[in-house]
């Protein structure tokens, strides 16, 4: 095979798609371990209130049963407190404490687990356990008046209560042309195809755990506090991710539930989630309602924004999301102001997905935009470059790269935005209301602190190894690559390992953090391992050597390159004689978060087509161009935009959770009444990274994609809906009821 | 003990990998997918939903038909184990062979057609059946329709598009090709004809041979679950935890799939599967081509049953409407007794359907439209594939040159049964095309034939929005002579007018 030298920027196919093609990539709940007993989870089915009495007699005396742990019997859990709450976590409040207190605080929380011999006797023998409940008053309806600032500990990790830079409010009233209107987001669930699952294994006071998750590191952590035994008894294996989004960040109480009933039982325990459960066992994006109001000089010149925000968390912890971030620094604008306010409610606690806070606050600011294009009737691509922020006006800070007005040229070229017409209901085929809409992406990039080893073995492969996850992006891929790069080796002799806590260190990966942090760890390590090889060829007496000493040595082609060629990987472990040689690489964030502001931008346009009869919207094209810095795989990279694209029309037109106020749960959990978007539903995507690379965020340029990939499409098509009918839907998504009953 | 027939088996048997499997102590319920990840071990297929909605447990099956072996996919998550009897169980982990990835394979890596993985083994085999089976060239839209039942969070669906018509270039030509003839002697040399009965008398598995051993067994054991394609059944056993204990599978009941298409009436057996029966429905009008192409998924449509959807009795199956709106009759057996009844008539009451213990749909016949007659139907649903009408409108009318002389019209999801609208029809008998003014009084006559329901699929005033528009658009397209390539894309002038 033809081995592109440079593997960095090369659409190498991802390495574990054989594996994946032919069914043999191992997830969380498909390891085999000796003796292996199911369990079961009995949840509660109201939404607030004390368990009076659980019966268990008929589930234990059930065939295989092994244990039926309610709060009644279940050891208690020192639940020690940590030093710091990770940011994956929610900042305030108190987590779920599974089995070690009798109050119900949401509808779905566990309050029994049966552990059988086989699934179907747990199963059967968890639907044989009675629970009677005395009901107590709860939060089960989404009441701003309830709404609350949050609480220090959101304030502090970057979703503050109020915000405010000039008067906004005195420029709002004195614009000459504003808008004023409120946006509602539904409560969405990630539904990865993967549903949640943990074995557990004990051997003494030593613990495994086969576990989804996108962060194996924290995940031990986290255990280790529960059960107040040291991290590093416990053991994290997650190789393999199906899907995530962001409900795998952080450890479920479901993960505690397989443990204790390992514990209890004394063999290993599979816990699977339903379907159903994963409405309400993990996370989800929180329900929240907006208020943009935006004033503009005549000329489109912003004058004031102000945006608030309502979200839905939960009573026992506190969630609260960066909702207002890209009010503060999308568009430049003297006058700013920014509100958050959390509403109580009995549920399950929400948590990040795909874009968080990020793609619910773009979607109203950037509609909110279009209605001011609308009321100004200025292009809207117009008003956004009139009011173009060369700097984070709310940081003060210049950004470390923006190639934005390069993604608004690109994607309106390939989009055909010049064919638009701007007056609404202009545009028809065949007797099909026709619309276009666009909107800017924005997520703001970040790194953390990770670390990587890379070992050199005897046949002169090398092998990666890193605690991090691949919960699908590519980054068995990626990290080949870069190592590749860095080695001077072809991508094929190139091994990763990831999702282990036996390797070294990784952060979460989420936040599109994982390439600027887990790959600069990676490429320190493979810098690492040829400084260390360097150093033992200059002491080794091996006179076959002696040629490479000289000056600075030149690593390619698979090797080490000297006056008479290069000598190969493996000739220079045979010839010092080792079987292998390791080196670590660290990466951390430097100086660059407190000299500038890091973001990956982009440019979404859509196309919709309406029937108005029945007010079905379908999408014939989305067009977008990006700024993510430096493209280390744009097979990869695509695939990550696409796929935002997609999740995209969810957001816009299909998906929400059926809330049930009686009872405070989703009517519809299952896969065919929460409505995610099938094939046929997707037609034209088209992805353009535009030129740029981004070395002062971080040495390999790059700044992370799959947020991004979200952010801003949901909003491009609400707008392209309203160019096509003259209705402008500010409940999402626009179901088909509400474009045409609004 | 016996069933009926005259050879007793009390196994099931399949081909699996090249051999033949005989199983003989099973639990009537075991599903498909736990035989394979629980019991076999081959965890390469997953299970994402267990309701068939995701299609991540998608398998093939290959079944000789018409002397050719031919794979199709279904949903390993509903489908009992018992059903796999007489096929070939192809999963993820067969396809590629000494380390040669099977061509779809190859092209969902070279395409990136995977991220996470966790859906691809049940795309790869929806595409492998496609592959195979798909005629060339292979289009955007087949393969749409290939993957209606595959749900994929990660990839945006795109670069399986790509792969699937990448891979399906050029003609199929793989293993399972190369061995057909053998596959076909294994199938052929385990299609006894018998009947099957694993069990007692108090749990049993068990699948008649023929309509009389159906009748008699069905008769002894009233109280039976008839399973035809189970893509519902399969949901009472995992979702609804049903102590199904007494299965009789329809599935080998010789004779109960057939279809004839004569030239006055189309007749479909109750088991024949709603792929089988699509070009014969499709034959009728083009609607119920359409129609067919969005119900469910292929997956669904591979195992469900004409016969099976109708006796299920679903409030919006799709189907039912529109075979009332075509004036079907249908047919059903109780031992010896026959009887036939207009398929309205079968539905009685939400979930209720005319249907005593111990008898049994036989089949469905539909009377072919006149020269004077104009038939459409639509579904409107959130998504485009694979989900439930919000409502769905079916018409059949009559017309002396430009005059409706008689009427047929029926919905979905406007009560609790599908049913017709007779005050519209009578609203309708004499109305002109020419006259949209005359047609208003059959729109305000919906009213008195249909009170549905606010629900969470949709609001009761968008259901009556909706069917009236979905008259409206028959009668428009019936008007202006627009015909097939119209009937998704119409002039509409509705919204226009509610304004």
């Amino acid at each position: 095979m033809n081995v592109p030298l440079k593997a960095i920027g090369q659409p190498v196919s991802r390495v574990d798609g054989p594996d994946k093609v032919q069914g043999h990539a191992r997830y969380a709940a498909e390891f085999d371990q000796p003796d292996l007993m199911h369990a079961a989870m009995v949840l509660s089915t109201i939404p607030s209130g004390t368990i009076t009495a659980i019966e268990t007699k008929a589930a234990r005396s059930a065939p295989g049963v092994h244990a039926v742990i309610t709060h009644e019997n279940a050891p208690r859990l020192p639940y020690a407190p940590m030093a710091k709450r990770p940011q994956v976590d929610a900042q305030g409040g108190d987590q779920l404490k599974v089995f070690q207190d009798p109050t119900i605080r949401f509808n779905g929380q566990p309050v029994a687990v049966v552990v059988a011999e086989t699934l179907e006797q747990a199963v059967h023998a968890a639907d044989l356990v009675r629970v009677s409940y005395e009901h107590a008053d709860g939060h089960t309806t989404f009441d701003r008046a309830r709404g609350r600032a949050p609480s220090r500990g959101n304030e502090k990790a970057g979703r503050p209560a109020d915000t405010e830079i000039g008067d906004a409010d005195a420029a709002l009233k004195s614009a000459a042309v504003s808008i004023d209107a409120n946006y509602v987001q539904a409560r969405e669930h990630h539904n990865a195809i993967e549903p949640h699952a943990t074995i557990a294994a004990w051997d003494g006071d030593h613990l495994t755990l086969h576990d989804k998750t996108q962060w194996p590191d924290n995940d031990r952590d986290e255990i280790a506090h529960v059960f107040g035994i040291k991290k590093e008894n416990i053991h994290v294996v997650s190789p393999f991710v199906g899907g995530a989004f962001g409900s795998a960040l952080r450890t479920w109480p479901h993960v505690t539930v397989a443990a204790l009933a390992a514990r209890v039982v004394q063999r290993p325990v599979r816990l699977e989630l339903t379907r159903r459960q994963c409405y309400t066992s993990i996370g989800f994006r929180p329900h929240t309602e907006q208020r943009v109001a935006l004033g503009a000089a005549a000329d489109g010149t912003l004058t004031a924004i102000v945006q608030e925000a309502f979200g839905q968390t939960a009573t026992y912890e506190e969630y609260a999301e960066t909702t207002l971030d890209p009010a503060r620094n999308t568009y430049a604008c003297p006058n700013v102001r920014t509100r958050y306010r959390l509403i109580e409610m009995n549920t399950n606690s929400p948590c990040p997905m795909r874009s968080p806070g990020v793609a619910t606050g773009m979607l109203a600011l950037e509609t909110a935009m279009d209605e001011l294009a609308v009321a100004l009737r200025m292009d809207p691509l117009e008003l956004r470059l009139k009011n173009y922020a060369d700097r984070d006006q709310h940081k003060n800070l210049p950004w470390s790269s923006k190639e934005l007005r390069a993604c608004y040229r690109v994607a309106a070229e390939r989009f055909g935005w010049s064919e638009r017409t701007p007056e609404p209901r202009s545009m028809r085929r065949n007797g099909h209301l026709i619309g276009y809409g666009m909107a800017t992406a924005v997520y703001p990039s970040h790194r953390a602190k990770a670390s990587a080893a890379a070992t050199l073995l005897r046949d002169g492969t090398a092998l990666i190894r890193t605690a991090g996850s691949d919960m699908g992006p590519g980054t068995y891929t990626s990290m080949t690559q870069v190592a590749a790069e860095t080695l001077g080796l072809p991508v094929e002799r190139v091994r990763i390992e990831l999702g282990d806590t036996d390797m070294p260190y990784a952060p979460v990966h989420g936040g599109s953090i994982t390439m600027a942090s887990v790959g600069t760890a990676v490429q320190a390590a493979c810098q690492a391992l040829l400084d260390d090889l360097a150093g033992v060829v200059k002491a080794s007496p091996d006179p076959r050597l002696a040629a490479f000493k000289a000056g600075t040595p030149e690593w390619r082609d698979g090797g080490l390159a000297g006056p008479g060629g290069v000598i190969s990987f493996a000739e220079l472990m045979e010839g010092l004689g080792f079987d292998r040689i390791t080196a670590e690489g660290q990466s951390a964030p430097g100086n660059e978060s407190k000299t500038h502001s890091s973001a990956a931008f982009g440019a979404v346009f859509a196309e919709v087509e309406v029937d108005p009869d029945f007010g079905t919207v379908r999408v014939p094209r989305i067009v977008g161009a990006y700024d993510i810095g430096r493209v280390v795989n744009p097979k990869t990279a695509r695939s990550q935009c696409v796929g935002g694209m997609v999740q995209g029309v969810g957001m816009a037109l299909l998906e929400q959770a059926e809330w049930d106020e009686r009872f405070g749960r989703p009517m519809n959990g299952n896969l065919a009444e929460y409505v995610v978007p099938v094939c046929a539903d997707i037609r034209s995507l088209d992805v353009t990274f535009v030129p740029g690379e981004d070395t002062i965020f971080n040495p390999l340029g790059v700044k992370g994609v799959a947020e991004l990939g979200l952010s801003g499409v949901s909003a491009a098509i609400g707008n392209a809906v309203y160019h096509a009918t003259g209705r402008r839907v500010r409940e999402f998504p626009i179901l088909p009821e509400r474009l045409l009953m609004g | 003990m016996r069933a009926g027939g005259d050879i007793m088996r009390q196994a099931i048997r399949f081909r699996r990998r090249g051999r033949i499997v005989e199983v003989r102590d099973f639990s009537p319920r075991t599903l498909l997918l736990d035989y394979l990840r629980l019991t076999e071990r081959s965890v390469g297929t997953k299970e994402g939903c267990a309701e068939g909605d995701c299609g991540a447990c998608t398998v093939a099956l290959g079944r000789v038909r018409d002397g050719r072996v031919v794979y199709e996919p279904v949903n390993a998550c509903i489908l009992l184990l018992g059903q796999v009897d007489g096929a070939d169980v192809v999963s993820v982990e067969d396809l590629a062979a000494d380390g040669v990835l099977h061509p779809v394979q190859a092209a969902m890596v070279e395409h990136h057609g995977s991220q996470c993985g966790f859906c691809t083994p049940g795309i790869v085999m929806s595409l492998y059946t496609l592959y195979r089976e798909a005629e060339r060239p292979v289009t955007r839209e087949a393969v749409n329709d290939c993957l209606a039942g595959n749900l994929c969070r990660c990839t945006g669906y795109r670069p399986i598009v790509d792969a699937a018509l990448a891979a399906c270039e050029g003609p199929p030509a793989d293993r399972f090709l190369a061995e057909s003839e053998t596959i076909r002697a294994d199938l052929e040399g385990i299609a006894d004809g018998a009947d099957i009965f694993v069990g007692d008398d108090t749990r049993f598995f068990a699948a008649p041979a023929s309509e009389d051993a159906l009748a008699a067994l069905y008769a002894r054991h009233p109280d039976a679950t008839l399973v035809a394609g189970c893509t519902d059944v399969g949901l009472w056993i995992t979702k609804g935890m049903a102590a199904i204990d007494k299965v009789i599978w329809l599935g080998r009941v010789a004779g109960l799939d057939a279809i004839e298409a004569g030239p006055e009436a189309l007749t479909i057996g109750a088991t024949a599967t709603h792929s089988a029966a699509h070009a014969s429905l499709g034959a009728l009008d083009p609607d119920m081509g359409e129609l067919m192409r969005r119900f469910g998924s292929v997956q669904v449509r591979a195992s469900g049953t004409v016969g099976g959807n109708i006796a299920n009795g679903s409030p919006i199956g799709d189907l039912a409407p529109a075979l009332i709106a075509l004036g079907a009759a249908l047919e059903l057996r109780k031992g010896d007794r026959v009887r036939a009844l207009p398929l309205e008539e079968f539905f009685l009451a939400y979930r209720k359907q005319d249907r005593e213990p111990g008898e049994f749909v036989r089949r469905v016949s539909v009377n072919r439209l006149g020269a004077g007659d104009a038939f459409r139907c639509f579904k409107v649903s959130k998504r485009f594939d694979e989900d439930i009408s919000a409502v769905m409108g079916a018409f059949r009318l009559a017309l002396v040159g430009r005059r409706i002389a008689s009427a047929r019209v029926a919905y979905g999801g406007m009560a609790a049964t599908p049913k017709r609208a007779p005050e519209t029809e009578a609203m309708l008998v004499g109305v002109s095309l020419d006259d949209p003014a005359s047609w208003e009084p059959a729109f305000a006559a919906l009213a008195a034939d249909f009170q549905p329901l606010d629900d969470h699929r949709a609001s009761a005033a968008y259901r009556r929005t909706v069917a009236r528009n979905l008259l409206a658009k028959a009668l428009h397209e019936l008007a202006t002579g627009r015909t097939d390539e119209t009937r998704l894309v119409g002039e509409r002038p509705a919204l226009q007018a509610a304004e």
